[in-house]
């Protein structure tokens, strides 16, 4: 994957800045890269356990729930050469998140609420790449509505699920493939998967909007 | 018909572009209720050429930055405000409904229709405070609500008076803050030298895990669980991310001792 180096079993991506959230840094010759923590980071849960997701480095991206920035610094990492307009709505975290926006030319932070895209409709382009982390009870609806104003036609989506902020009553298992058959309403769904142990009751899924 | 015209974060678009002259003012009420028809950037860049990311980005982030600073300082004191209103309308639809069967005892008339429509409208409104209260708790203290939920952490920082004071108090003034009357009381004993018991729990006691536990094991409980807040609060100030787990924690405690 672009821009991603494997140590060993742990990933780490190649970066001209410093840790963020208190990960390793790996010095390879002249090159920096960071320690990219699957416990902390879902997309790095992913990548760990061999699943594979293209970048090309110039990917216009929005992402919803991005909290005070860990995968998203990460992101921002890989589409070196693109820009990635971070929505998040809770002020606590959104604080350091802050702090990596300043830092990083390819990030635009937003605070805000990302079941209302009307709010920053004036602002985030159309965008090649939803990525949506945000542990919301209709976040498979806040997807779509996302994906209206944003997602350019066959545009990808990579969302990641929690069990229990969908449905704490039911089996996880029950939650994601209703989730799937939601999803699939609008998306062509590319790939699904759990993201054990790292991450325990989430899974994750990717597609292409129809 | 009328013309179509967008809000963008650089100006409004009526057939061409009429640029703001202050871009924050701009920025904050750019906003659309259908998605633009055009790509925003494409026209930006025709205007600011390659600067145009650098401008949005400094401006995004001045937005952003006022706009946090602003909500750090007032959702907790809404959360307070509104914890105070939920005890009074508690208090209020009480006092009510007393004084409904009261006058049901003595006389039944059709005044009591009235009283029992006050009562449904207060009720309904008790539940749309405690909604809000969930909805902003979620945002600024979401270990706390995950493990005490939401009506019992938002009482602690009202007592405590904010979370920051909440985090930084131990454990121990947690599990019984709350029910200051009766330490009072139990200290006052003992001064006289009279035996007393000591209370263990306080607003925490309103916690099912404590409430639906056997009377002595409700001391432990809640002494379990007054910890995982403090932890919990910790986290919510000085990280502001939901750290799984931690209820999962607290709920496995209730489980043994349940069935201890
Ligand atoms: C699991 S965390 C995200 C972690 C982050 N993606 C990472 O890997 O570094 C979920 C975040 O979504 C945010 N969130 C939940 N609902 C939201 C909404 N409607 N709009 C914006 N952010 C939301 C929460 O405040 C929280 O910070």
């Amino acid at each position: 994957m672009r821009n991603v180096k494997f140590f060993g079993n742990i990933p780490a991506t190649k970066s001209r800045y410093g840790s963020h959230y208190g990960e390793k840094i790996f010095e390879v010759g002249r090159e920096r890269y960071r320690e990219w923590v699957p416990w902390r980071s879902k997309l790095s849960a992913m990548i760990v356990k061999g699943y594979e997701v293209e970048f090309s480095g110039n990917e216009k991206i929005l992402y919803l729930g991005a909290a005070s920035g860990t995968t998203l610094s990460h992101l921002a990492d890989i589409v070196d050469e693109g820009m990635i307009y971070a929505v998040e709505y809770s002020a606590k975290p959104f604080k350091k998140l802050l702090e990596l926006a300043r830092n990083r030319e390819n990030i635009i932070p937003i605070l805000a609420d990302a079941s209302k895209p009307q709010e920053y409709s004036g602002v985030v382009e159309k965008v090649d790449l939803i990525y949506q982390d945000l542990s919301q009870r209709n976040q498979v609806e806040i997807l779509e509505i996302n994906s209206k104003f944003f997602l350019k036609r066959r545009g990808r989506m990579l969302m990641m699920v929690k069990a229990k902020s969908i449905d704490s009553t039911v089996e996880p298992r029950e939650v994601f493939s209703l989730v799937l058959k939601e999803v699939s309403e609008a998306f062509e769904i590319l790939a699904t998967g759990d993201l054990e142990p790292y991450h325990r009751d989430h899974i994750f899924v990717s597609g292409v909007r129809k | 018909m009328r013309k179509l015209s967008y809000n963008l974060w650089f100006g409004k678009f009526e057939e061409k572009v009429e640029l703001a002259e202050k871009l924050k003012e701009s920025f904050k009420s750019a906003r659309n209720n259908s998605p633009l028809p055009f790509n925003i950037s494409d026209l930006g860049m025709e205007i600011f050429g390659k600067d145009y990311y650098k401008i949005l980005r400094k401006i995004a982030i001045e937005v952003a930055e006022e706009k946090m600073e602003k909500e750090l300082r007032s959702d907790e004191k809404y959360v307070i405000a509104l914890v105070k209103a939920l005890e009074e309308l508690e208090e209020i639809i009480n006092v009510l409904k007393e004084k409904k069967s009261d006058l049901e005892l003595v006389k039944g008339t059709e005044i009591q229709d009235d009283f029992a429509e006050s009562i449904s409208n207060l009720e309904r409104l008790k539940e749309k405070v405690e909604k809000e209260i969930e909805v902003v708790m979620e945002r600024i203290a979401p270990n706390l609500t995950e493990v005490a939920g939401a009506k019992i952490g938002a009482k602690l920082i009202e007592k405590f008076g904010s979370l920051e004071k909440l985090a930084k108090a131990p454990a121990s003034k947690i599990q019984i803050i709350g029910a200051e009357r009766s330490l009072y009381k139990a200290l006052a004993r003992l001064k006289k030298g009279k035996e007393a018991k000591m209370p263990k729990h306080g607003i925490i006691f309103l916690h099912g895990f404590v409430r639906n536990l056997p009377k002595n094991k409700r001391g432990k409980m809640a002494r379990f669980l007054a910890g995982k807040i403090s932890i919990a609060s910790k986290v919510d100030f000085f990280r502001g991310e939901l750290e799984e787990g931690l209820h999962d924690l607290v709920k496995k405690r209730f489980e043994e001792l349940r069935r201890k």
